[in-house]
């Protein structure tokens, strides 16, 4: 899928999973929900459909457009007996083409089928492609649920039981396009690949360290998934460029995290200040760093954790110009850097991380696997363990 | 949280209708917008110009919205033009293969020219 389009759909389930959310009420929530969806296929007719519980008819819960179309003409059996929440074209039914829908999508939760969402063509007349099809199944799902919630014979805890299903399905989402979009950015780049998937693992484990919240976590792991975005606007040429870097071409790339910025400032996470901390990845405590040249007070620990998470995992993997370093010789980078780079608070945290990992402390490791072998590792934890302690000890002495 | 609420005036000049979003529009509010379309589309007239200048973002309601509004104007063989629209937001219209069916110009004054109006 191409790329702007990817992010787009991130976009929209942004968006649906905030109307989702949202403390609007059911008619309002659904209206706005139908035209996400409109908006998100370019449909300007859909609508969504509910199950009358009394008998096999439908009702409009929400619509534009399909104004002759009577609910009592819609052949149920045929949109039961496909697949559940699977979007198909509709071929056979006479009413639903005489009104235009050219898209069913039956909604069910469990073993109930609960209603459809009805799409007509697509503004620029374009046929429904199969990345069309695999959002709009996930979107479907989501809408079931909301739509079943709201039925007032469900007990509660089966709606919270749903309800937790449907957080834990828009996660799964989030993450799964995320990281699709990730690969793509790293791809670009030969020598990057896996750079954001390893410094998005690299951040989280050290805000868990310092006693983030889950979801505080989760929003770093996102910001580092993307905080290279931005890379997609410079040239393939440039980025894998063997020869050093003139002037002119530094500033070129140095554009990358401002642009990266603009792109995520356009799309509502549910997690705060994503977009700012994906701004100052390149900032540095002696206010050197860009695009702000903002210094250690200003810049948040987010950015602090993530420009450190980026340098690292940099230090540690192979690019165009130079090879890559082991864990040792990175660490004594690292730590020359302290105070003007990196904030020796982060630096603690990162060090006692990879460490316990060392130990084997930690059940899922999140730095180490992504480490080259070529290390003693018994002479880094007593590296570490020196490292550990002169940190700690520098802030206790404040 | 929408740091402001959304918002549409307008003014007529000649036969144009300018049309000026203001804030996010990416919630029901932005209905609005297109009541505001659809009452001088019922006057007659068939050339809306929508300034973009004071809105921020655009998200999948929005684009929702703006087909609505393009669809009524298409049914009175009418035309839209937008302006001042972030680079961002023109790729994205771009990107959806929607820039075909819009008209897109830097400022007002360019599409009022190209609609053949002068102020003054
Ligand atoms: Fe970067
Ligand atoms: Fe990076």
């Amino acid at each position: 899928m191409e790329l702007g389009k990817a992010l787009f759909n991130i976009a929209a389930l942004a968006d649906l999973g905030e109307e989702i959310t949202s403390e609007k009420n059911f008619q309002e929530k659904l209206h706005s929900l139908l035209h996400v969806v409109l908006g998100t296929f370019l449909a300007s007719r859909g609508a969504v459909t509910c199950q009358d519980r009394s008998g096999d008819t439908m009702a409009f819960v929400a619509r534009r457009g399909f104004d002759d179309l009577s609910p009592a003409a819609i052949d149920l059996g045929r949109i039961r007996s496909a697949g559940k929440n699977e979007p198909f074209l509709n071929a056979d039914d006479a009413a639903l083409a005489a009104a235009g829908v050219e898209v069913v999508t039956p909604l069910w939760v469990r073993d109930e089928f609960i209603g459809t969402i009805l799409l007509g063509r697509k503004f620029t007349a374009e046929p429904y492609s199969r990345e069309d099809f695999e959002l709009l199944r996930v979107i479907s799902h989501q809408v079931a649920i909301t739509l079943n919630n709201h039925a007032l014979f469900l007990n509660l805890s089966e709606q919270l039981n749903d309800n937790r299903k449907l957080y834990e399905e828009m996660r799964r989402i989030y993450h799964d396009t995320l990281q699709a979009f990730a690969a793509a950015i790293d791809a670009k780049d030969m020598y990057t690949r896996h750079h954001s998937q390893r410094v998005a693992r690299y951040a989280s484990a050290i805000a868990r360290e310092l006693g983030w919240s889950d979801h505080d976590i989760e929003g770093i792991y996102v910001a580092g998934f993307l905080h290279d975005v931005g890379k997609l606007v410079i040239s393939n040429e440039l980025l894998n460029k063997k020869t050093p870097f003139t002037e002119e071409e530094k500033a070129e790339i140095r554009r990358h995290s401002l642009v990266s910025y603009k792109i995520i400032s356009q799309i509502k996470f549910p997690w705060k200040d994503v977009e700012k901390i994906i701004k100052h990845h390149h900032e540095r405590l002696d206010g050197t760093g860009y695009p702000d040249a903002l210094s250690r007070d200003d810049l948040s620990e987010g950015a602090k954790i993530l420009t450190l998470a980026d340098s690292f995992d940099a230090m540690t993997s192979e690019r165009a110009y130079r090879r890559k370093m082991d864990l040792r010789s990175a660490l004594i980078e690292m730590n020359s850097c302290l105070n003007l780079q990196f904030d020796d608070k982060i630096m603690l945290a990162f060090c006692r991380v990879l460490d316990k990992e060392i130990k084997g402390e930690l059940p899922e490791p999140d730095i180490l696997p992504h480490l080259g072998r070529e290390s003693d590792l018994t002479v880094i934890s007593a590296m570490l363990e020196g490292l550990i302690e002169e940190l700690s000890g520098q802030k206790d002495g404040g | 949280m929408n740091p402001s609420p959304f918002q549409v005036t307008s003014r007529l000049v000649k036969d144009v209708a300018v049309v000026y979003p203001q804030g996010y529009l990416n919630n029901l509010a932005g209905e609005g917008l297109v009541s505001e379309c659809s009452r001088y589309a019922r006057t007659g007239i068939k050339k809306v110009v929508v300034n973009f200048g004071k809105t921020d973002l655009i998200n999948s309601i929005g684009i929702s919205l703006l087909l609505h509004v393009m669809e009524e104007l298409q049914a009175v063989e009418g035309t839209l033009c937008f302006t001042d629209m972030s680079k961002v937001q023109v790729d994205i219209f771009e990107m959806l293969g929607l820039s075909k069916f819009f008209l897109f110009f830097p400022d007002e004054d360019r599409a009022l020219q190209f609609l053949n109006v002068r102020e003054r």
